[in-house]
C-alpha cells in the first residue's frame, strides 16, 4: 500500500511529520485519528459531528481552510499532506482554536 | 482546588442546554452553561433534521390529542402521561418564543410553511428550518439569545468530574478545564444536566463524538434514578458504506424500497401494511434479523433503494443526499449499503413534568432525560423535548434557586469519584493503558452484545467484559505534557463515564425480561400484558435494578 506522509504545524513551534497508509476514501480527520491512534498520543485536535454540520473540526489544509470531516487525506502540490490550525484566534493546543 | 460560584449551573449547550439557560436568564438568577466541547457546536442538536411540532401550520385534523395519542402509541406502554401532556402542552409556545428569537421555517412553492410527513406520526406535523438544518439554526437562535443575556456565561471545553451534594441535595460539580488541566469546584443552588445520549457506547452510531453518556454516571453517583436504560433506538438505516459516513442517518428510509441480499423485499415478511415506512424499532428488529439469517449484505446491512422517489429525496433531505453524492454514492442511480446504528436513548434521568430528577437540585432535560418516549421515539420528538423540558427546567430551576437564600458558601463539600479521577491522571505516567482503546473496547463488546438483538447470555457476557475495562482504567497511561490539553485525558474521562452507562443499560436489560420496544430479547421474545419500568439506581456505592409499575 502506498503511504501518506503527512505535516502538521503544532504548539511550541514544532512542526511534526507522520507517514501512514494512503486509503481512497478516506477523510483528513481519520487521518488525523490514525495518528493520534498509532503515532502520537499527545496529538490535540476537535471535532464532533463528522457531517459537515458544527464545523469545529475547521484546520488549514495545504494551506486552504477547511473541514477535516469533509476533505479527502490527500497530497498537496509539494506531495505531503500539510495541516496546521486556523491562523485567527488563540490556539489552544495543536489543531484546537479557543471557541 | 478553585472555586467559582453561580447560582444554576448548566452541564451541555446543545438545544435543551441553551434552551435551559436562555429561559432561565428571564429570572435574575446567574446561570453558567459549560460544555466538554465547543458551546453550541457540540451535541446532537447539529445534525437534527426536522421538528415535530403544533402550530399555525397544524393540519386541520391536528390536535393536542392526537399528537400525544401517537407518542403514547409509539412508546410501547413505557410513554409516561405526565411527560407527553407537558410536550404537546408547551410544543406550540415554545415554538413561537423561537420565531420571535429569529428562526424561519422552511416554506414550499406557495410560500406556505413546509410540513411533512415522518413514519409513526398519523398526521403531518414536521417543520424545519435551513432547508432540513433545523438544529443548527435553533442552536444559533438560542446561542444568539443566550450571549445577550447579561447573566448568562459561557463556558468552553470543560468536562464534569463528578456532582457533589451539600444536606442531600445537589450542589455544585467538581469539573476540569481541558485547555489547562486544571480543576474547579463549581458551588451553585442547582444544576441541569444536558449532556446529550449513548451513541458513542457503540462502535456505530449516528452520534457526535462527544455522545458518551456523560450525564446518566453523574446523576447516578449523585443518588438519582435512571428510568428505562434498556430502550436504546438503532437508527434503522444508517450507511455502512463508505466508513467516513459509517453511522449517517438515511431519514429517507420511508420513501425507499429495503432489499436483502437475495433481491427481497423483506419488510413483505414483518410489516407488510405499511412495508419500510413503520416505527424506527420494527424496521430496525427486521433489518437485525434479516442479518441474523444470514440474508445480510457483504457489509452486514441491507440495501436501500431510494431512486424510485430520488426527486423527493432531493428536495427534502439535500444535505444526506449530496453529502452521499460527495464521497462518490449517487443514490440517484446506486443502491446504499445500510444497517442499524445506535442513535437515541429513550431512557434516562427520571423527571417530573418540570424536569426535576428524583435527587433535589438537579434537574435533567433532553436526551439526557428519560421517560418521554418510551420504548420507541418517533422521528422530530428530540428537537421538541429538548425546547420543551429545556424550557420547563430552565424556569423550574430558577424559582427554586430564587427560592434559595444562599449558595452552600464555605460548606465542605464531599467528592470521591473526581478525587479518584483525579488522582489517576496523576499517576498515569506509569500506566499502560490508551484511554481511547478503553473507549473503543466498550464500543466493541457493547456493539457485540448489547444491540438490536439481545439474550441474557450475551448480556452477561457485557456485564464481564464492562467489569474488566473498569480495572484496566485504573491503569491508564497518559503521556502527553500535564500543562495543556491533552485529548488522552478527555478520552480517560469519558471511558469512566461511559463505563459506568454502561453497566446502567445492562443492569436495565438483564431486568427487562420480555421484548417491548426497542428492547428485544431472543430469550423472551413476548411482550408481557403488565407494564413494569426498571429503575437504576446506585446505593451505598453498588448498582441497584428494581421494576415499577405507573411512573
Amino acid at each position: 500500500m502506498s503511504r501518506l506522509v503527512v505535516k502538521i504545524d503544532r504548539s511550541e513551534m514544532r512542526t511534526d511529520q507522520y507517514e501512514i497508509d494512503l486509503k481512497t476514501g478516506r477523510t483528513v480527520l481519520e487521518a488525523v485519528e490514525a495518528i493520534y491512534h498509532h503515532h502520537d498520543p499527545s496529538l490535540a485536535y476537535r471535532y464532533s459531528c463528522r457531517t459537515g454540520l458544527c464545523t469545529t473540526c475547521m484546520m488549514l489544509i495545504n494551506g486552504k481552510p477547511g473541514l477535516s470531516c469533509m476533505k479527502m487525506a490527500e497530497p498537496g502540490e509539494n506531495g505531503v499532506l500539510h495541516l496546521a490550525p486556523l491562523p485567527k484566534g488563540r490556539t489552544i493546543k495543536d489543531l484546537i482554536k479557543e471557541v | 482546588m478553585d472555586e467559582i460560584i453561580t447560582d444554576i449551573l448548566v452541564i451541555g449547550s446543545g438545544a435543551a442546554g441553551l434552551a435551559a439557560s436562555v429561559y432561565a436568564a428571564e429570572s435574575s438568577q446567574q446561570i453558567l452553561v459549560i460544555d466538554k466541547g465547543a458551546i453550541g457546536r457540540s451535541g446532537s442538536t447539529v445534525g437534527a433534521v426536522q421538528i415535530a411540532s403544533l402550530g399555525s401550520w397544524s393540519h386541520r385534523e391536528d390536535s393536542l390529542d392526537a399528537y400525544q395519542q401517537d407518542i403514547r402509541e409509539s412508546g410501547r406502554g413505557l410513554s409516561s402521561p405526565v411527560l407527553t401532556d407537558v410536550l404537546v402542552q408547551d410544543i406550540s409556545a415554545r415554538l413561537e418564543d423561537l420565531l420571535q428569537w429569529g428562526l424561519k421555517l422552511d416554506k414550499n412553492e406557495h410560500n406556505d410553511i413546509l410540513v411533512a410527513a415522518t413514519s409513526g406520526h398519523t398526521i403531518p406535523r414536521s417543520i424545519s428550518s435551513k432547508k432540513g438544518k433545523t438544529g443548527l439554526a435553533i442552536l444559533q437562535v438560542l446561542t444568539k439569545r443566550a450571549k445577550n443575556s447579561s447573566n448568562i456565561k459561557r463556558w468552553s471545553d470543560v468536562i464534569t468530574l463528578e456532582l457533589v451534594k451539600a444536606n442531600g441535595r445537589v450542589a455544585g460539580a467538581v469539573v476540569l478545564d481541558l485547555k489547562e488541566n486544571k480543576s474547579y469546584l463549581i458551588r451553585c443552588k442547582t444544576v441541569i444536566l444536558a449532556t446529550g445520549g449513548i451513541g458513542q457506547l457503540y462502535s456505530t452510531t449516528s452520534n457526535p463524538a462527544q455522545s458518551t453518556g456523560d450525564g446518566f454516571a453523574l446523576s447516578l453517583t449523585a443518588g438519582a434514578a435512571l428510568v428505562d436504560m434498556e430502550q436504546i433506538q438503532f437508527y434503522p438505516v444508517s450507511l455502512i458504506h463508505p466508513p467516513s459516513l459509517s453511522g449517517l442517518c438515511l431519514s429517507f428510509y420511508h420513501l425507499a424500497k429495503l432489499y436483502n441480499r437475495n433481491g427481497e423485499r423483506f419488510m413483505d415478511k414483518y410489516e407488510p401494511e405499511t412495508m419500510e415506512n413503520t416505527t424506527r424499532d420494527k424496521l430496525a428488529i427486521a433489518i437485525a434479523s434479516e442479518v441474523e439469517e444470514g440474508l445480510g449484505t457483504p457489509g452486514g446491512g441491507v440495501w436501500v433503494d431510494a431512486t424510485g422517489n430520488i426527486e423527493e429525496v432531493k428536495r427534502q433531505f439535500h444535505h444526506e443526499y449530496q453529502l452521499c453524492l460527495d464521497r462518490g454514492l449517487d443514490l440517484a442511480s446506486h443502491l446504499a449499503e445500510a444497517g442499524p446504528a445506535a442513535h437515541f436513548i429513550m431512557g434516562g434521568i427520571w423527571i417530573d413534568g418540570d424536569a426535576a430528577s428524583t435527587t433535589p437540585g438537579l434537574y435533567a432535560a433532553g436526551e439526557s432525560a428519560g421517560g418521554l418516549h418510551g420504548g420507541n421515539r418517533l422521528g422530530n420528538n428530540a428537537l421538541s423535548e429538548c425546547i420543551v423540558f429545556g424550557a420547563r427546567a430552565g424556569k423550574a430551576a430558577a424559582r427554586e434557586s430564587a427560592r434559595m437564600k444562599s449558595i452552600t458558601d464555605g460548606v465542605p463539600l464531599q467528592t470521591k469519584k473526581a478525587d479518584k479521577i483525579i488522582n489517576v491522571i496523576s499517576n498515569s505516567e506509569q500506566g499502560t493503558e490508551r484511554s481511547y482503546a478503553c473507549k473503543k473496547a466498550v464500543q466493541t463488546l457493547m456493539g457485540k452484545y448489547v444491540g438490536v438483538v439481545r439474550s441474557t447470555k450475551e448480556l452477561l457476557q457485557a456485564k464481564a467484559e464492562i467489569k474488566a475495562i473498569e480495572e484496566k482504567l485504573d491503569q491508564v497511561k497518559i503521556t502527553s505534557s500535564p500543562d495543556f490539553y491533552s485529548k488522552e485525558i478527555l478520552d480517560y474521562i469519558e471511558a469512566v463515564h461511559m463505563v459506568t452507562t454502561a453497566q446502567a443499560i445492562v443492569e436495565a436489560a438483564l431486568t427487562r425480561k420480555e421484548s417491548r420496544g426497542a428492547h428485544h430479547n431472543k430469550n423472551f421474545p413476548e411482550q408481557l400484558t403488565e407494564v413494569k419500568h426498571t429503575i437504576v439506581k446506585v446505593e451505598n456505592g453498588k448498582m441497584t435494578v428494581q421494576e415499577e409499575g405507573e411512573v
